[in-house]
């Protein structure tokens, strides 16, 4: 919301009737400069905009700065165009409208329609950018059209000597399908270094999107943008929920998935890959474990209530399995209480040698068990404890 | 003498006027963004000699100080380096938005060439007579001792007194019986 005013420096030279722009460049520099006249005074009612044109006999100035917007659209309408594009003097003329604005708490402003090649060399342009800075006007260039050796040099050369706190923009438009007033809507250009001009630019992309006279849900965000917003901001909720379940779906898919391979090693990838992704969803990575344990054991409609004791029975002869099971449930007990219950029954000593000892093919005196229910939170005791049991067992 | 005078006239009546300065309407142009006008005008900060108010693009500076009252003013403080401090200072009282454009179009209330000396604190007298009913003082620093392109200042201080103004905010509505 930043109280400005705006002079509009329009390029209206021969090389404005070229068409790598639909239909023509001068159309689109003419659509863009409306939205632009648009954006600046909706963003603050005591904006002023004012337009001039830089080709033709010489620098005419069209509006000095208003804030009637009917006035600065009309003045685009039956523009001629013809030769050669003056930047400097247009700058200078610029300059000195803005001078003479009526409020002088208006910051200043000057934006720029570089289409055509640029004569002047890259020193008198860093000279005027110094006098704009010295005088505290921001520049916007908006170079597009003519590609000519040397032009964005210049240009980005002019910005930099005018730039003060990234108050002054540049934008390069080469030429697309894209209008050129769609690229400009995202820049800052309009956004106006990211704020105030944003609700507009917001309602313009969503009636640029719909179509030509076609709006978004059928509402015309000028005649009533509270309703349009409304509408939008809902669609954009339901489109994040829908986000989100389809995101899990296909997280139940790839646990699926994992517990249908015989292959080890696969399965633990996926286990690792799978707890990586839920690093960042703790709540319903219990949820999902579980779930493809069940599957995996062949368990139909398994829940987290009974999810527990199914996750106990660590299945599988598979240790790497377990081992990655043991990874993502320390992953999450690091973030949330809620799997506590399950790394808390995990972490029972005597209830996991009991349920490893009880599993078909492991052996509790196997290194990789004793490995694995060492790395168990906090048992190491008790595990050092088992150890020396055990030896004097073995060595009789 | 005449330093006699100043330093006497100082402990006299005369007081910093830097209470009566109307913060919201400050500006400088051409300052640096890293070296602001707040450096050398605000209490503390001007006393740092690690803070300068420096400019940016040239070596001239435009400062508008209005005040919240008419004051008089009797002298001016600008500190600043040997090389780089202000050299040529140009004075202008109640004209608003003045650009480096138009401070050549009509003749200033008070021209001020500082010396070494002046630069060190020593103050400033300025003409009496054209300063006795001032709401806003632009001071235009022309160029630099060494004619270097930036002009570092340390310091500005203001000394004068004021003149009975009624403070509008001080009005208070009188309650109806």
């Amino acid at each position: 919301m930043v109280l400005e005013a705006t002079m509009i420096c329009v390029d209206n030279s021969e090389w404005m009737r070229n068409g790598d722009y639909s239909p023509s460049r001068f159309q689109v520099q003419a659509d863009a400069v409306s939205l632009v006249c648009g954006a600046k005074t909706q963003s603050n009612p005591e904006n002023t905009v004012g337009i001039l044109t830089m080709a033709g006999k010489g620098v005419r100035v069209l509006a000095t700065p208003t804030s009637d917007l009917g006035k600065i659209l009309s003045c685009m309408h039956g523009l001629e165009m013809g030769g050669e594009m003056n930047l400097a003097a247009g700058i200078l003329i610029a300059q000195l409208a803005l001078k003479h604005r009526q409020n002088k708490n208006q910051q200043q402003r000057i934006i720029v329609f570089a289409g055509s090649p640029i004569k002047h060399e890259k020193k008198a342009l860093e000279i005027i950018g110094k006098k704009l800075k010295k005088n505290s006007v921001a520049l916007d260039i908006v170079d597009f059209g003519e590609e000519e050796d040397g032009k964005p040099e210049k240009l980005e050369a002019l910005l930099a000597s005018v730039n003060n706190n990234d108050a002054s923009h540049i934008v390069h438009v080469p030429p697309s399908q894209n209008a050129l007033s769609d690229v400009l809507i995202s820049t800052p250009v309009f956004t106006g270094d990211g704020e105030g001009g944003s609700g507009f630019a917001a309602t313009t992309a969503a009636a640029a999107a719909g179509g030509v006279s076609d709006f978004d849900f059928g509402v015309d965000p000028n005649i009533d943008p509270e309703l349009a917003l409304a509408l939008r901001v809902s669609m954009e909720e339901e489109r994040a929920r829908q986000e989100a379940a389809a995101k899990k779906a296909a997280e139940e898919a790839s646990s699926q998935e994992k517990g249908e391979d015989a292959q080890p090693q696969s399965d633990s990838q996926n286990a690792t890959s799978t707890a990586t992704e839920k690093v960042s969803d703790p709540m319903d990575e219990d949820d999902l474990l579980k779930e493809a344990l069940a599957l995996s054991m062949n368990i139909p409609g398994s829940d987290s209530s009974a999810g527990d004791a199914q996750m106990s029975e660590a299945s599988n002869d598979d240790q790497e399995l377990a081992l990655a099971l043991q990874m993502s449930m320390q992953d999450g007990s690091k973030e949330s209480s809620a799997p506590s219950d399950v790394s808390k029954v995990l972490g029972d000593q005597s209830f996991m040698s009991s349920i490893i000892s009880s599993l078909p093919g492991v052996d509790p005196n196997d290194p990789n068990v004793k490995n694995l229910l060492a790395s168990l939170p906090g048992q190491s005791e008790s595990q050092q404890k088992k150890d020396e049991d055990e030896k004097p067992k073995d060595e009789k | 003498m005449a330093t006699a005078e100043s330093a006497s006239a100082i402990q006299r009546n005369q007081v910093d006027l830097l209470d009566f300065i109307d913060w919201s309407g400050v500006e400088c142009l051409n300052q640096s963004s890293g070296h602001l006008l707040a450096n050398a005008l605000k209490q503390g900060y001007r006393e740092d000699e690690g803070l300068n108010l420096e400019s940016d693009a040239d070596e001239q500076l435009l400062i508008y100080i209005p005040f919240t009252q008419v004051v008089k003013l009797h002298s001016i403080v600008v500190k600043g380096s040997e090389e780089e401090g202000p050299k040529t200072v140009k004075l202008f009282t109640n004209r608003q938005h003045m650009g480096f454009s138009n401070v050549n179009d009509f003749p200033p209330s008070d021209t001020v060439v500082l010396s070494p000396d002046n630069l060190k604190g020593k103050p400033v007298v300025v003409k009496y007579v054209k300063f006795q009913n001032v709401r806003s003082l632009t001071i235009f620093i022309e160029d630099n001792q060494s004619g270097s392109e930036i002009t570092k200042v340390q310091k500005i201080a203001l000394y004068g007194s004021t003149v009975e103004t009624t403070d509008m905010k001080g009005l208070k509505k009188i309650e109806e019986h």
